[in-house]
């Protein structure tokens, strides 16, 4: 087989050595030295809720099972905590392969996925980077809130915290805002 | 003479963590640390940009470096979450010429070369200052108070290669802590991870590991929590608020910022609204060792 080639499995699924090649091009990491002790999983905080815990994306990555590893509810909950990476027998910065699987599952699919709300808050986040060069906490929630349909469930919280003087109204802004604003318009037409 | 540094307060000093920004501005000076400012500095990107854009988690926390390297100063990051940031993208466009230049092309006209030193809180007043001086210069020791220090995810876990502290079981905190004339007890959660960010987006996993710190705190006794991330002390301090029904563990330990006990064993004292700023008010703890 060459390792460009595709392949289809019994269940519909398609295995595609070229995915594994574009992690590891990508990450630089060695993922192909994953010898399955699970260090990673064990020590993951993250594990119990997720569909599928860092040593099974390893694997899909190194079996070139692109969908599998792009659909997992896990990339998106990853807190990007480094704990299996400093772990990681084999020296893997599995962290930054969770966090390329997630870049990789935006630019294909964007916001497809059971855990939209989780890429809607980073998009509003960049947002309001991009406009001000610095973030605005109450913007952001407040926006994120209303994105999502859940605007007042959190308004006794908000309410308290801008009382106890830790939200401010007014967004800081960077002076040089042109700058940010060129970074932004360079980063997106790149590739990722 | 003092010891100048680069300080990037990042986006949460300014607003949810604005106690963290006042204490450390109030207690570095009498260490010998002057802060300057780095002009115009930008969000880091935080996990929004690393999570959707490469490019952009590069490019952001790379502006603030070249902006720190024309004042010829080191880039100082209170927060755990940007300066991680920091860090890795600093080893990164060190390590490799030709994403130095991609880089570069992003943040143009500046030039980043790649010469400045990236450091957290707990490096200055470790290998900086130093833990003798701080004792030194305490006035007003922490006596009496049993702290568990909690460090968090990002103070010490860097992949590839080795951070300033150990990153199993870091013991910088501690020693800053023990200087500061209270008691560190070792607990079992020193590292454990407290949701983060994820708090705005998955609440209940916040809530499951956050409340989890808690109980181990409560455990061995603690009469507070000691951190140096604003989403640690966020996430801890807003567990136990009472804000939500969910948010209601019943360990009633304030959440301080080090930079906040330093001071505080320094001899200054904070205005009153400053520790309104806490959900979990400090005052009574405070107030019990004599301390307000
Ligand atoms: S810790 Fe490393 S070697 Fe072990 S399962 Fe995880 S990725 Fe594989
Ligand atoms: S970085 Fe992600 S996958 Fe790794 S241990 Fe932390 S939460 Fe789990």
């Amino acid at each position: 087989m060459k390792p460009s080639e595709r392949i289809q499995v019994s269940d519909g699924s398609v295995i595609d050595p070229g995915f594994t090649q574009k992690v590891i091009q990508l990450t630089g990491e060695e993922v192909m030295t994953c010898f399955q002790c699970l260090k990673c999983t064990n020590g993951c905080p993250l594990a119990p809720e997720m569909d599928v815990p860092p040593n099974k994306a390893i694997r899909y990555v190194q079996l070139g099972m692109r969908d599998a590893a792009l659909a997992a509810d896990s990339i998106w909950i990853c807190a990007t905590c480094y704990t299996c990476s400093v772990r990681c027998p084999n020296d893997i910065d599995i962290a930054h392969v969770m966090d390329t699987l997630r870049r990789l599952a935006y630019q294909s699919q964007g916001d497809d996925t059971p855990k939209a709300h989780i890429v809607h808050f980073h998009e509003l986040f960049l947002d309001s980077l991009k406009q001000y060069g610095r973030v605005n906490e109450t913007k952001l929630l407040a926006r994120y809130e209303l994105k999502e349909g859940r605007f007042l469930k959190d308004a006794k919280l908000g309410m308290k915290m801008f009382f106890m003087g830790k939200m401010s109204i007014f967004p800081e802004k960077v002076q040089n805002k042109e700058q940010i604003k060129k970074i932004f318009d360079r980063a997106s037409k790149r590739k990722g | 003479m003092a010891i100048q540094i680069g300080y990037f307060p990042g986006c949460s000093l300014h607003s949810s963590a604005k106690e963290y920004n006042d204490s450390i501005k109030a207690s570095f000076g009498d260490l010998g640390i002057e802060l300057k400012e780095i002009p115009d500095w930008n969000c880091c990107g935080a996990t929004a940009a690393h999570s959707l854009n490469e490019a952009l988690a590069l490019a952001l926390p790379a502006r603030n470096l070249a902006m720190a390297e024309q004042e010829g100063l080191s880039l100082f990051a209170p927060c755990s979450a940007c300066y991680h940031r920091f860090l890795l993208t600093n080893r990164k466009l060190c390590a490799s010429e030709e994403l130095l230049l991609e880089v570069n092309e992003l943040i143009a006209p500046l030039d980043y070369k790649g010469s400045t030193e990236v450091k957290n809180i707990l490096d200055i007043l470790v290998e900086d200052v130093g833990v003798k001086k701080i004792k030194e210069s305490v006035k007003r020791p922490l006596k009496g108070l049993r702290l568990v220090s909690y460090y968090g995810c990002l103070l010490t876990r860097v992949p590839h290669g080795q951070a300033s502290d150990d990153q199993e079981n870091p013991v910088y905190m501690d020693m800053v802590v023990e200087a500061l004339g209270a008691e560190p007890v070792p607990w079992p959660s020193k590292m454990d991870c407290c949701g983060a960010s994820l708090n705005i987006t998955e609440e209940a996993i916040v809530c499951r590991l956050s409340s989890h710190i808690l109980d181990n705190a409560q455990a061995v006794t603690a009469g507070a929590v000691v951190t140096s991330c604003t989403l640690c002390q966020m996430n801890l301090d807003l567990m136990q608020s009472g804000t939500k029904p969910e948010y209601n563990h019943p360990a009633n330990l304030p959440v301080f910022y080090i930079s906040e006990l330093l001071a505080l064993a320094l001899g200054h004292d904070f205005p009153q609204g400053h520790w309104k700023k806490h959900f979990v008010d400090p005052r009574g703890v405070l107030e019990k060792l004599g301390l307000t």
